[in-house]
């Protein structure tokens, strides 16, 4: 990338540049890693399994804010990279080996693939346009592993996926499964923070904002969108790999309009482009769908239904937006 | 029996049908994103509402009068949702895309709940008006002659429809807002009852749709996300605000449901994404980007 | 450099979303071996989880087979040999995602002994291996994917439903004696190919022609036109279709409405005129003719009494669906009298010995490789009062998975 143009952009005006608040943010942060690494030990199965699972679905939802809130791309479509990445590293995991981490590699490099693929159609379009041609072709994708029976099961899905092993042992104790999904959630938040920190997000943030200004000074921002879409996807697809191990089940539906439209309501509820924020969307929406959703007697979709009304209204800019002091409020385009 | 051309001319002949009540469906959905920017994922639960009023108040004994009625309250209950919706989006005026979409999916998944819980989670029946259960003969094949009713309602919807936004003033007026909004109000042109009228009436459409399309389109628990995508499919084809547009886009995807399934019948689970796919990978911006003033 | 990304609120929402969860699923830990998941022998409440759509297209499925289990309890007494019976319910929903959660939620929160139910075949494989590693006794009351109780077998597994292909079978054999060439049509997924396998062996083994097949896409389509024209080119003497649910309605309906129904005859596998879905088709139904396990009209003395108190409760007729759990609960009962123990092995090999079921309303039927061994019956939708009903035309004898 063009280095002086890089420069240029590479301290966007609302980052606060306090040394003080990076302590406090790294105080933050390991307290909540150590949190969530000690949860297993006084959580009972059923919590863990649950949060384990909040991990993957939070960590498809932060990448996808990679595509929303900073490269501005609204994708309805996300889930057919995290759902191609669980069809991998099964795939994988019951033909060629189950020893970690070859399952998640496969995952990661299937849904890079994918989102080559498919990147490089869709991000021509932009806005509402870029919202149903995403959908449009994640819905061929979810058609394609409904007809390709013989490797993707067909409509049963992929059952009984080998458990990942690691050092010779399967993960099948659901203690061990949460450390080793936490361990690759935040290897792939990792991975998200550097890009939205670093020049390359800084330049994506700069499409967003303004695309025409940011050709006009050189970047070609199809390269830059299309970059962004394929990191999205090998993350996502990371924790589609993710899912395949604490699951051991991948299903159409993983790929599907649902998934989709779930993980882009966790953006939006969470806080678009703040990465961390999307993460506690998809908490709350796991927590209501998979949590008490069950014990609703069916009323499921109802309450959550109910969430998003009052998030809209109660929260503008999401979770993340709450409770906001110090920092001054920032401009934002709209997402579309 | 029947030969290959045959099914061609019913295949055609029904795709005609699909497409013009999907029209009617998506022509609302089309107008409210391109006066007002706001993308009403509500709109397949409003449609449904009306699929239920035409089986509570018509069910499975057909009446005239009972047809009449239900068009009535069904247009009633549109103006209702439009309204209430109007209301509910009116404070995000200023904000996002994705949150006025959050908004209205949540108000859809709300409202799908309650029919569910006033109407029932079985499949539910409509009956085509006395006289129009049987067949017809078409060039000498059978068909339904409730959907010949269908495509003649539907063409007339759409004619009006066409004829009120291309030739009257208001219409003028509804085309200049999706084209420039601020510009209409730069002018000093208040379209905010315009902009409301064309929610009430974008619902009302829609409820109507539902009763009209009942006893194809039978109510159902997850009927409003089926129709809510065939009619975003519609509206992204025909480009946003586009009434011309939503019209020829409707037609296409008619043909594609019917005519294409006929024809490339392995094929027809990829079909409607499938060609939607190519349609947006050759013009990123719908069939007819650039026929009205661009704003997005 | 990351750093300004993340701050104390996030430290709050992760600590809230730990809270929330422990909240939800109570407190403990997770590491060590966990619960043995066995129970001794002797008495004690045995806790049943039961698995069943509450919530989207499968939901009028599951209220008939939580009716029928309530039924149960209330009629034969929640007592099953020297045990209590405590029932937890979870909404499975639509898809695997939410009925994997549920099954997770009744065997890890509510440490259920035994699940019952269970309505999508995706489900119960996605279950599986969870179901093995509790070692779990799970009583399948409708997924009929042949894989559950054949190629994914587990010994804790048992299903008192059916198999797609089993059901669809006896209508292949049964056409083959009546008409030479016959059309075949099934929603495009899983289930719906299953049934046509298992409509073609029976048929061409009989020496019948399947003329011509068409899938219709899964949860897509609204109109079958496009595909009842196909039927009517093909010139088949028989139409054999493999639908259910709204799919069900609809193309029963614009079968009718095409005027197909005077000109090739419509077979299927019972789903497609069962229960509600009768009610919606209403009279294009009438005359269609379909292979299934059960039917209200069945005259045997077990089903008079099960439908008059189902109908007497509930005010509405009672499904196959409904029968299936009712048989589940059947089955348990006498599973748990003589079973050593609530563990999976313990109660697998005490359903493994129950024998002949004498009693159930479908007639007398026993496990066969853990699905059940039983009669199908050849059923036709007629008028009766107001009301349409498959009545039974004859019994086709018994089969196997």
């Amino acid at each position: 990338m063009g280095a002086a143009g890089a420069g240029r952009l590479a301290r966007p005006p609302y980052r606060p540049g306090y040394a003080h608040v990076g302590w406090r943010a790294g105080t933050a942060t390991t307290v909540a890693v150590l949190a969530l690494a000690s949860a297993p030990f006084f959580l009972a199965p059923y919590a863990t399994t649950a949060l384990t699972r909040m991990l993957i679905f939070a960590l498809l939802a932060a990448s996808l804010d990679l595509l929303v809130g900073i490269t501005g791309l609204p994708s309805l479509g996300h889930a057919a990279y995290f759902g191609v990445g669980a069809y991998a590293a099964g795939w994988i995991a019951g033909h060629g080996t189950a020893a970690a981490p070859a399952p998640l590699l496969a995952a990661v490099a299937a849904g890079a693939l994918m989102a080559v693929a498919l990147g490089w159609v869709a991000v021509r379009s932009s806005g509402v346009f870029f919202l149903i041609i995403t959908l449009a072709l994640a819905e061929v994708v979810r058609q394609l592993a409904v007809s390709w029976e013989p490797v993707t099961g067909g409509s049963n899905g992929m059952y009984g996926i080998a458990a990942t092993r690691v050092g010779g042992t399967a993960l099948t104790n659901v203690a061990h499964l949460h450390w080793y999904v936490l361990f690759w959630f935040l290897v792939g938040l990792l991975v998200l923070w550097s890009l939205s920190a670093s020049p390359f997000g800084a330049t994506l943030r700069g499409i967003r904002d303004n695309e025409p200004r940011m050709r006009a000074v050189g970047y070609r921002p199809f390269r830059y969108k299309l970059a962004a879409f394929v990191a999205a996807g090998a993350v996502a697809g990371l924790a589609g790999g993710l899912l395949a191990a604490q699951q051991r089940l991948a299903t159409p539906e993983d790929l599907g309009f649902t998934t989709s439209a779930l993980a882009l309501l966790a953006v939006v509820i969470g806080g678009s482009g703040t990465i961390w924020g999307p993460c506690l969307g998809a908490a709350l929406v796991i927590l209501v769908r998979d949590s008490f959703g069950p014990s609703l007697d069916g009323h499921g979709p109802l309450v959550l239904g109910l969430v998003f009304i009052v998030v809209v209204y109660a929260m503008p800019r999401g979770v993340a937006g709450v409770r906001w002091s110090r920092r001054r409020p920032q401009l934002r385009t709209k997402a579309g | 029996m029947a030969n290959w051309v045959d099914i061609g001319v019913i295949a055609v002949l029904n795709g005609l049908a699909i497409g013009l009540l999907l029209f009617v469906v998506a022509v609302g959905l089309s107008l409210v994103f391109g006066m007002m920017d706001v993308l009403n994922l509500a709109h397949g639960a409003v449609f449904v509402a009306g699929a239920y009023v035409a089986w509570w108040v018509v069910g499975g004994s057909p009446t005239w009068t009972g047809w009449l009625a239900a068009l009535g309250v069904a247009l009633a209950v549109g103006a209702l949702a439009g309204g209430g919706l109007l209301l509910m989006t009116g404070p995000l005026a200023r904000r996002s895309h994705l949150e006025q979409a959050l908004l209205t999916l949540g108000v859809a998944l709300v409202v799908a709940e309650l029919l569910s819980l006033a109407f029932g989670e079985d499949v539910r029946s409509v009956s085509p008006p006395p006289g129009l259960g049987g067949t017809v003969s078409v060039l000498g094949n059978a068909y339904p002659a409730y959907r010949l009713l269908l495509i003649a309602l539907g063409a007339g919807l759409a004619v009006a429809a066409h004829v009120v936004v291309e030739r009257t003033p208001l219409g003028a007026l509804v085309r200049a807002t999706v084209a420039d909004r601020d510009m209409v109000a730069a002018v000093g042109i208040d379209a905010r009852l315009v902009r409301a009228g064309v929610f009430v009436v974008g619902s009302m459409l829609a409820t109507t749709a539902g009763v009209l399309g009942s006893p194809i389109y039978s109510p159902r628990p997850g009927l409003d996300s089926t129709i809510l995508i065939l009619a975003l499919v519609v509206v992204v084809i025909g480009g946003l605000g586009s009434v011309r547009g939503a019209l020829v886009a409707a037609l296409l995807i008619g043909q594609i449901e019917s005519t294409g399934r006929a024809l490339l019948s392995d094929l027809a689970s990829f079909l409607l994404f499938g060609s939607l796919a190519i349609v947006l990978a050759l013009r990123p911006r719908g069939l007819f980007a650039g026929a009205i003033g661009g704003q997005h | 450099m990351s750093g300004s990304a993340i701050n104390r609120r996030q430290l709050l929402g992760v600590l809230g979303a730990v809270g929330a969860g422990a909240a939800v699923g109570g407190c403990g830990s997770s590491v060590g071996e966990g619960d043995d998941g066995t129970s001794d022998g002797g008495g004690g409440e045995v806790k049943v989880g039961l698995v069943v759509p509450q919530a989207g297209v499968y939901a009028p499925l599951g209220t008939d087979m939580q009716r029928a289990w309530d039924l149960w309890l209330e009629r034969e007494g929640d007592t099953f040999g020297d045990y209590t019976i405590a029932t937890a319910t979870a909404d499975e929903g639509e898809t695997p995602q939410t009925g994997v959660a549920a099954v997770q939620q009744l065997l890890q929160r509510d440490q259920v002994d035994i699940l019952v139910g269970i309505v999508s075949s995706a489900t119960a494989l996605g279950v599986a291996d969870m179901v093995n590693e509790a070692q779990k006794v799970l009583i399948i009351a409708n997924a009929g994917a042949n894989d559950i109780t054949g190629a994914a077998r587990s010994p804790y597994i048992w299903r008192t439903s059916f198999t797609n292909s089993q059901v669809a079978a006896p209508m292949g054999e049964h056409l083959s004696g009546t008409v030479a060439t016959a059309y075949v049509i099934a929603s495009d997924y899983a289930a719906g190919a299953e049934a046509i396998a298992g409509f073609r062996d029976g048929f061409t083994s009989g020496g019948g022609e399947v003329v011509g097949e068409s899938n219709p896409p899964f949860g897509q389509t609204q109109d079958y036109q496009p595909f009842i024209s196909q039927i009517q080119a093909s010139g088949a003497e028989a139409t054999f279709c493999f639908f259910a649910g709204a799919e069900a309605v609809a193309f029963v309906e614009q079968y009718a409405q095409f005027g197909l129904s005077s000109q090739i005859p419509l077979y299927g596998s019972g789903f497609l005129t069962e229960g509600g879905v009768l009610e919606a088709q209403g009279d294009a139904a009438l005359g269609v003719q379909t292979t299934l396990h059960y039917s209200i009209e069945l005259d045997n003395a077990a089903n008079q009494e099960f439908r008059t108190a189902y109908e007497e409760k509930y005010g509405a007729a009672p499904t196959v669906y409904a029968v299936q759990t009712w048989d589940a609960a059947n089955v348990l009962s006498r599973a748990l009298r003589t079973a050593t123990g609530l563990g999976g092995d313990a109660v697998g090999a005490a359903l493994g010995s129950i024998g002949t079921i004498d009693d159930s309303p479908r007639g007398p039927w026993s496990f066969d490789g853990q699905s059940p061994r039983q009669a199908f019956y050849l059923r036709q939708v007629e008028q009766r009062g107001d009301a349409l009903v498959n009545a039974v035309v004859s019994d086709l004898g018994e089969s196997s998975q």
